[in-house]
């Protein structure tokens, strides 16, 4: 295991960041930290790159107890999310930062310096950029800047705090693409933050589902988009709807089971259908590829949820508002108990 | 800025816009023509009043009996010893007080600590009481009648009534300048690129050195200028303490008013001349240290993001 972070916990003051945290991450793995602001993932990292000291837990870097170890000497490399690159200092500077601040007897000699710098600068494609100052690039450079800084130190472990979470969509997608394909490249492990699902579900190997401090699951995320461990999980990956009718309360628990339906994963049809619950079209929108069809059950509290077609799907059924259909969910999500507004899980 | 930023574009067109303006019309947004000549000029009119009228007095006076006269005004010997206790108290206080006030907006910026905001409240203290009770609290606590007085007059360490008293006054009344330009730099820069550094593998000079003194270093001279300034320019403490010994304790600005007393009005302003001079070049060094400050910082911040 290249990372261990074992029941780690963390207070600001009375509130709780972290709450027994623990979380293992395989040499050359990519692991994404994922949920909702507030839930702990920045401080998470921050404890593994040493910003922070655990109030409880261990943190194991390849196999050594680096709990107690100065931040400096850990060797972590970190990519803020702001990118905090030296304003003052060139983009060369900026990369060459690490090499300068070593120990004497450590540092490179000035060609081998300027050798790696130059390396390091074509990694990230900004060859041509080397006098440049942080504030004269783009955000996508600035990023790339950062990543190229972190790695002159050639860390054990990258840490990437919403590295794409400042840019554009369209150079988003496109980095973070680049950015797995690098770190797989250079076998590098690394730990990602996001808030964003669809990036975590795109580049991570594994998911990490964080939610007020704790984790709730961790997996592939096909695991975890296919099996999610609990209501939360499933109502925080992906869109999802409360389906009607999952049961009445258990002696066990005291809230109603309930069943969440994905909105791909609904069926319509015009016939009645063993599972299927009457509904009426409230809205019809063409969202690029997709038809997303606006439903209010025929149930008396007439909850809404939506239904995506294919653009074929929805031409074959050629429906419009106020019509009635049938919705039959090709698969529910079933949980004992709607666990979002309570907790502890299980 | 950066030529080569695509960034730049929407500010060249907006510079632009006034071309498209037909001449003669105002800007929606603008006061009438008759206003607007009513508040410069009455600005001006104040400005040049309080301000032009008498600086220019200055110069005037201290040159009335000629270039000779001014030459022997400032350099007679009490006019010397003057200028030498000014120039070795700014020479003490200045770096006390700069080292004070990186280590306390350092502190403050950076750390949660407990007596973290008494500490920021108490600094800006010396710049709202009075200097003549600044003055006096030390005449009380360091003269002869006071808890110290004689304990220092015992060991023959004379501190009021001598140059050490003009010293800690000056220091007292100063005390504020640099850390509180500093310290809203710092809380603006944020602790982020320290981070980093120290996540390279920077030591804490190191981060000092590389990284946030260049963030700072406008910042800082600005706070060095007016603290300087303040130093070499500050009565009331200092006339308090130093008990006006010709050719001990006397400053520059505590000379003046001996002068001025003996009414050698031409000797007064040509030594109030070099004060003056003093605050012309403060302002000039300030300003263009300010232009710094607001632009640096600023700049490499910015939230929107060219493609």
């Amino acid at each position: 295991m290249s990372v261990v972070v074992r029941e780690v916990s963390k207070w600001f003051g009375a509130f709780r960041a972290l709450d027994r945290v623990s979380l293992e991450v395989g040499r050359g793995e990519l692991v994404a930290l994922l949920g909702p602001s507030g839930s702990g993932k920045t401080t998470l990292l921050r404890v593994i790159a040493g910003l922070e000291a655990p109030d409880a837990g261990q943190i194991v870097i390849e196999g050594k107890d680096t709990t107690r170890q100065p931040a400096r000497e850990r060797g972590i490399g970190f990519v803020f999310q702001h990118y905090a690159l030296f304003r003052h200092l060139t983009v060369f500077e900026n990369v060459a930062f690490g090499l300068r601040v070593r120990p004497r007897g450590q540092r490179p000699s000035e060609p081998a310096l300027r050798r790696r710098v130059a390396e390091l600068l074509a990694t990230v494609q900004l060859d041509g950029l080397a006098d440049r100052y942080p504030a004269q690039l783009s955000g996508g450079q600035r990023q790339r800047v950062a990543l190229a800084r972190a790695l002159a130190i050639e860390p054990r472990v990258l840490l990437l705090d919403e590295p794409f979470g400042a840019l554009d969509a369209g150079v988003r997608r496109e980095l973070r693409q680049w950015v797995r394909e690098l770190l797989h490249e250079l076998h590098l492990t690394a730990l990602l933050v996001t808030h964003d699902q669809e990036e975590a579900l795109e580049i991570a190997d594994r998911l990490a589902i964080l939610r007020a401090g704790r984790i709730e699951q961790v997996g592939a995320p096909r695991e975890i988009y296919d099996q999610p461990a609990n209501a939360f999980v499933c109502e925080f990956l992906g869109q999802t709807y409360r389906w009607p009718g999952a049961g009445t309360p258990t002696a066990a628990a005291t809230e109603a089971p309930v069943a969440y339906v994905r909105p791909h994963e609904l069926h319509l049809s015009r016939e009645p259908a063993a599972g299927a619950l009457a509904a009426e079209v409230r809205a019809v929108r063409l969202v690029g590829p997709q038809v997303r069809v606006q439903l209010a059950l025929a149930t008396p509290a007439a909850p809404l949820v939506e239904a995506h077609l294919t653009r074929e799907q929805y031409a074959a059924l050629a429906l419009a508002a106020g019509e009635r259909v049938y919705a039959r969910p090709l698969r529910l999500y079933r949980f004992a108990t709607n666990g979002v507004t309570r907790g502890p899980w299980r | 800025m950066n030529q080569a930023d695509p960034l730049v574009l929407p500010t060249a067109a907006r510079a632009a816009e006034p071309l498209h303006v037909a001449r003669g019309t105002r800007r929606p947004t603008a006061e009438p023509a008759p206003v607007r000549w009513l508040l410069i000029a009455a600005a001006t009119l104040y400005l040049g009043l309080f301000l032009v009228l008498p600086l220019a007095a200055v110069f005037t006076q201290a040159l009335q009996h000629g270039v000779a006269g001014y030459l022997a005004a400032v350099t007679e010997p009490a006019a010397r010893d003057a200028i030498r206790l000014t120039l070795l108290t700014a020479a003490i206080v200045v770096p006390l007080n700069t080292l004070f006030g990186l280590a306390a907006a350092w502190a403050i910026a950076r750390f949660r600590f407990a007596g973290r905001g008494l500490l920021r409240a108490a600094i800006p203290l010396p710049l709202a009481v009075s200097p003549v009770i600044a003055g006096l609290i030390f005449v009380l606590l360091l003269g002869a009648r006071g808890p110290l007085g004689p304990w220092l007059a015992d060991r023959g360490w004379p501190v009021i009534f001598a140059p050490p008293g003009v010293v800690i006054a000056t220091l007292f009344v100063t005390l504020p300048l640099v850390a509180g330009e500093l310290l809203p730099l710092l809380e603006a820069l944020g602790a982020e690129e320290e981070e980093a550094a120290v996540l390279l593998g920077a030591g804490g000079w190191a981060v000092f050195w590389r990284v946030t003194l260049p963030n700072i270093k406008w910042g800082l001279l600005n706070g060095l200028i007016l603290c300087n300034a303040r130093a070499m320019g500050e009565f009331g403490a200092v006339s308090v303490v130093s008990g006006h010994v010709r050719g001990l304790t006397n400053t520059i600005p505590l000379h003046v008013e001996v002068l001025y007393n003996e009414y050698r009005f031409t000797d007064a302003f040509a030594v109030a001349s070099l004060l003056t001079l003093l605050a012309l070049v403060t302002l000039l060094v300030k300003h263009l240290a300010g232009e710094h400050t607001v632009a640096e910082p600023g700049a490499p911040r910015a939230g929107r993001e060219a493609p």
